[in-house]
């Protein structure tokens, strides 16, 4: 028999951030770990399921997925009823129901310019929101998307009460509201963070056990490794993911854990992050850019000579895997067995130089086919990760003779000039906001030049092929556009796939039950832990 | 004399303070980046570029924004953070009480420990005790703080279990016998050369002066001469140095607070920097500068106070 509230306040899960959170209020955040709080506070319509792999869409607060109609236009969802706020002295001792109107506000509130939400652009195509009903809700899009679902898993469009947002109105990332499994009991900005179960959960359930089974999270926000290290070593956190720097000292080569800490019961849970980094090529640059054979060729030879490999075993220190798809692992559309067509080959890169007019000048570096010199400009902060990735680029363009130039620039000047099209050649990275392939094949699709197509690449039959995934639900038919999508890239050599880096979480013997989740990052809800 | 000193003194804050807003507004815009690229989120357009410009005010011309930084140091509220929204004022209400429980005690200690290092080698200027120890103190303070700390924390926290590792918590009591501790032994650790090899100074340049001799030629025991006549005239630069150190420290202990997660002023102004939050970063340059005007005016007072032979002029 379940009891009211399962969740055992001897339990607290401790845990630690390396950066400090920002705030709690869902529109307006970008950062991982106040997400990461959000998601365990707030409730969304959707979730996913914990265990399926790829992420598999559950209901969350809806009563079921979606029903999509008007050829994918329009998403009609029913919100259970019964299901209640955490209490707050802002309902005034009322408890306090969650309804439509709680999620047609919340998502309203991206949609309104005065938020500045850094998530905005999520929903984007939203045309209309419509609450016909007290718990239904409609939402209307501009264009077909069989894929907004995963939008209403997002964890930040989990449901605010608009008089909690309007009362706390300033400081509301100070006081989250929400009906989810965990409530904020304590904050102290930029230190610690602590949760308890919400005593007013909904039943939900698991194997036969009420959810959440902890009754706590304290978060510590621990910014330098080796605090988080010798805090998880003395015992003084449960679990601990931060720690790739150090990866050596608790895994053997084979990523395994290393037989001293496997003595002590201590467990190691390795998961790809759903991500990816590249290598980006500008599209519209002069020298690197445009589709004749000589651009695709230079951009091919660079993309050859570039050492994946040192970049994985020296900088990334062993912990991350080649990528071969731009959709990583975890998500839906990623094929493993999928191969890139671009291999690292030297002498084949100087070959094809040699071919289209790339010749060598007595200085030992190439000329461009018409003589002029040519320069190779790659952009990057004056961070000390950069640097290693810049001398790893010139080790890497010496070998085919190409010179090359560093251009540093502060981070917000990169993404303005990236947002330009004026830099020539950058390294980036994609997290997935929802483990769909449409997150990451949007990347290269035109309209989104001078946004999230930072190669600014423009490509009629690569659009064209987007715009038709974009019509189809997750199967074989868009996985053949997406391999052809794929394919076009690398032919004309846009991007240079590097690696997606590994997730290493160490949990102390006493954590049950904890298997990481591709897109959630507050599994806390379906954990346990031993007193 | 002391009202005109004052009046003048006060005077000159005025530019100095004027200077310091120039230089900061300057570096900022210069090198800090245009924020609203930070604050956008993965996929910027143009019209939330340009919203979060128009409500972060940096949309406005320089000399507006300049205005405004002025208007805000009159009325003393720098607004609302830009990452957080918290109110400037209220980040540094609650992390000043962090920083001072570490930085209070950690000054008192040192320099009490310090003071009278420095005077016994003072003391036994040249003999082979006073050598070892300026050759320590050469070599402790050649060693990076961060060595202390990385050293401090791995062997009488994790290894020794003396300390917590880091944390803060709830009680002045808590803090200032648990965490605060290992924080303190390491400030106190790093300080103490330094602190020794200037004050042996001091102490060498009043051990050398008449009325030294006159006290020894009187038959004073040595103790009174050190400890009475010596130590009060050697504690008037000790107090100025001590207390000219303390804005510094605010802001600078930033290495400890981030190793020992002590949410105080120096962590806040690392992720103020790392997030370009012009408005935590310019309060933060404008209470140092004002806080450093005003001990070195009252490290002049002192020492008028002590030393009735200073004139103020």
């Amino acid at each position: 028999m379940l009891g009211a509230n399962a969740a055992d306040p001897d339990k607290i899960l401790r845990i630690t951030f390396q950066a400090a959170e920002t705030g709690f209020d869902p529109v307006r955040v970008s950062d991982y770990y106040s997400g990461t709080v959000i998601e365990a506070i707030f409730d969304p319509l959707l979730t996913y399921d914990y265990l399926a792999r790829p992420a598999k869409l559950v209901p969350n607060t809806a009563a079921a997925l979606p029903q999509i109609s008007d050829g994918g236009r329009t998403y009609t969802l029913q919100v259970r009823p019964g299901i209640y706020f955490a209490d707050d002295p802002v309902f005034k001792g009322a408890r306090r129901e969650l309804t439509a109107l709680d999620y047609a506000y919340s998502i309203g509130r991206f949609l309104d310019p005065k938020s500045r939400s850094p998530y905005a652009f999520i929903f984007e195509g939203v045309a209309a929101i419509e609450t016909p009903g007290r718990y239904t809700l409609v939402v209307r899009l501009k264009k077909p998307d069989y894929n907004f679902s995963h939008v209403l898993a997002f964890p930040l469009t989990g449901a605010v009460a608009r008089e909690a947002i309007e009362h706390y109105g300033d400081d509301s990332p100070a006081h989250p509201v929400g009906s989810g499994p965990f409530r904020l009991k304590h904050y102290t900005r930029s230190s610690k963070i602590v949760l308890e179960a919400n005593p007013g959960f909904r039943e939900l359930v698991r194997d036969g056990r009420r959810l959440p089974m902890i009754g706590g999270v304290e978060i510590s926000i621990m910014e330098e490794t080796q605090s988080r290290w010798l805090a998880f070593q003395r015992g003084d956190t449960d679990m601990e993911y931060q720690l790739s720097e150090v990866a050596p000292t608790f895994m053997n080569a084979d990523g395994t854990l290393k037989a001293e800490f496997a003595r002590r019961g201590i467990k190691l849970q390795r998961s790809v992050d759903p991500e990816i980094t590249y290598l980006y090529f500008n599209m519209q640059d002069k020298t690197v850019g445009g589709l004749g054979k000589e651009k695709i060729a230079l951009r091919r030879a660079i993309a050859m000579a570039y050492k994946i490999d040192d970049e994985i075993r020296i900088i990334r220190k062993g912990q991350a895997v080649r990528a071969q798809y731009p959709i990583p692992p975890g998500v839906a559309g990623h094929d493993p067995d999928y191969r890139s067509s671009i291999a690292y080959h030297p002498r084949a890169a100087n070959a094809l130089l040699e071919k289209f007019g790339y010749r060598k000048g007595p200085d030992g570096y190439r000329r461009k086919p018409d003589g002029a010199p040519l320069v190779v400009r790659y952009s990057s902060t004056p961070a000390e990760r950069d640097r290693q990735f810049d001398e790893l680029m010139k080790r890497s363009l010496d070998a085919i003779g190409v010179r090359l130039e560093i251009h540093k620039e502060r981070f917000p000047e990169l993404i303005k000039l990236e947002n330009e099209c004026r830099l020539m050649m950058r390294g980036a990275a994609w997290i997935a906001d929802y483990p769909d392939g449409d997150n990451f094949m949007q990347l290269l699709y035109g309209p989104n030049s001078g946004q999230s197509n930072n190669a600014c690449y423009r490509s009629a039959e690569y659009d064209q092929r987007y715009e038709k995934s974009r019509l189809l639900p997750d199967g074989p038919e868009r996985d053949r556009l997406y391999h052809e999508m794929t394919r076009l890239m690398e032919v004309q050599t846009v991007w240079l796939l590097l690696d997606s880096r590994y997730r290493n979480v160490l949990l102390q013997p006493r954590v049950k039950g904890f298997v990481k989740h591709p897109v959630l990052h507050a599994e806390w809800v379906y954990i346990d832990l031993d007193k | 004399m002391t009202s005109s000193f004052l009046v003048r003194r006060l005077w000159q804050f005025v530019p100095t303070l004027a200077g310091v807003v120039l230089l900061v507004f300057l570096l900022f815009n210069w090198v800090g980046g245009d924020p609203a690229y930070l604050l956008a989120g993965k996929i910027p357009n143009p019209e939330r570029i340009a919203e979060i410009r128009r409500g972060l005010g940096v949309d406005q011309p320089y000399w507006v924004q300049l205005g405004i930084f002025a208007q805000q140091i009159a009325t003393g509220d720098f607004g609302s953070s830009w990452s957080t929204n918290e109110r400037v004022s209220q980040i540094f209400a609650t992390r000043l009480g962090p920083s001072l429980t570490v930085l209070v005690p950690l000054l008192f200690i040192s320099t009490v420990l310090s003071m009278g290092a420095a005077m016994l080698v003072a003391y036994w200027r040249g003999s082979l005790t006073d050598r070892a120890i300026m050759i320590g103190c050469t070599v402790a303070q050649s060693v990076s703080i961060l060595v202390y700390i990385l050293v401090f924390q791995y062997w009488l926290a994790y290894r020794l279990g003396w300390f917590p590792v880091q944390g803060w918590g709830g009680g002045l009591g808590e803090n200032l016998l648990g965490y605060a501790a290992l924080p303190v032994l390491v400030g106190v650790v790093v300080s103490l050369a330094p602190d020794i090899r200037l004050y042996r100074s001091f102490f060498l340049d009043e051990i050398g002066q008449d009325y030294v001799r006159t006290a020894r030629a009187k038959g004073l025991a040595e103790g009174r001469v050190m400890w009475l006549h010596v130590m009060r005239n050697a504690a008037i630069p000790i107090a100025t140095n001590v207390l000219m150190q303390l804005p510094g420290l605010l802001a600078g202990a930033f290495l400890i607070e981030r190793f020992f997660s002590i949410p105080g002023i120096g962590r806040e102004v690392i992720i103020a920097v790392e997030r370009s939050d012009f408005p935590v970063i310019k309060a933060v340059t404008v209470y140092v500068a004002i806080a450093t005007m005003v001990i070195t005016l009252a490290a002049d007072l002192l020492y008028r106070a002590l030393d009735p032979r200073v004139q103020l002029k």
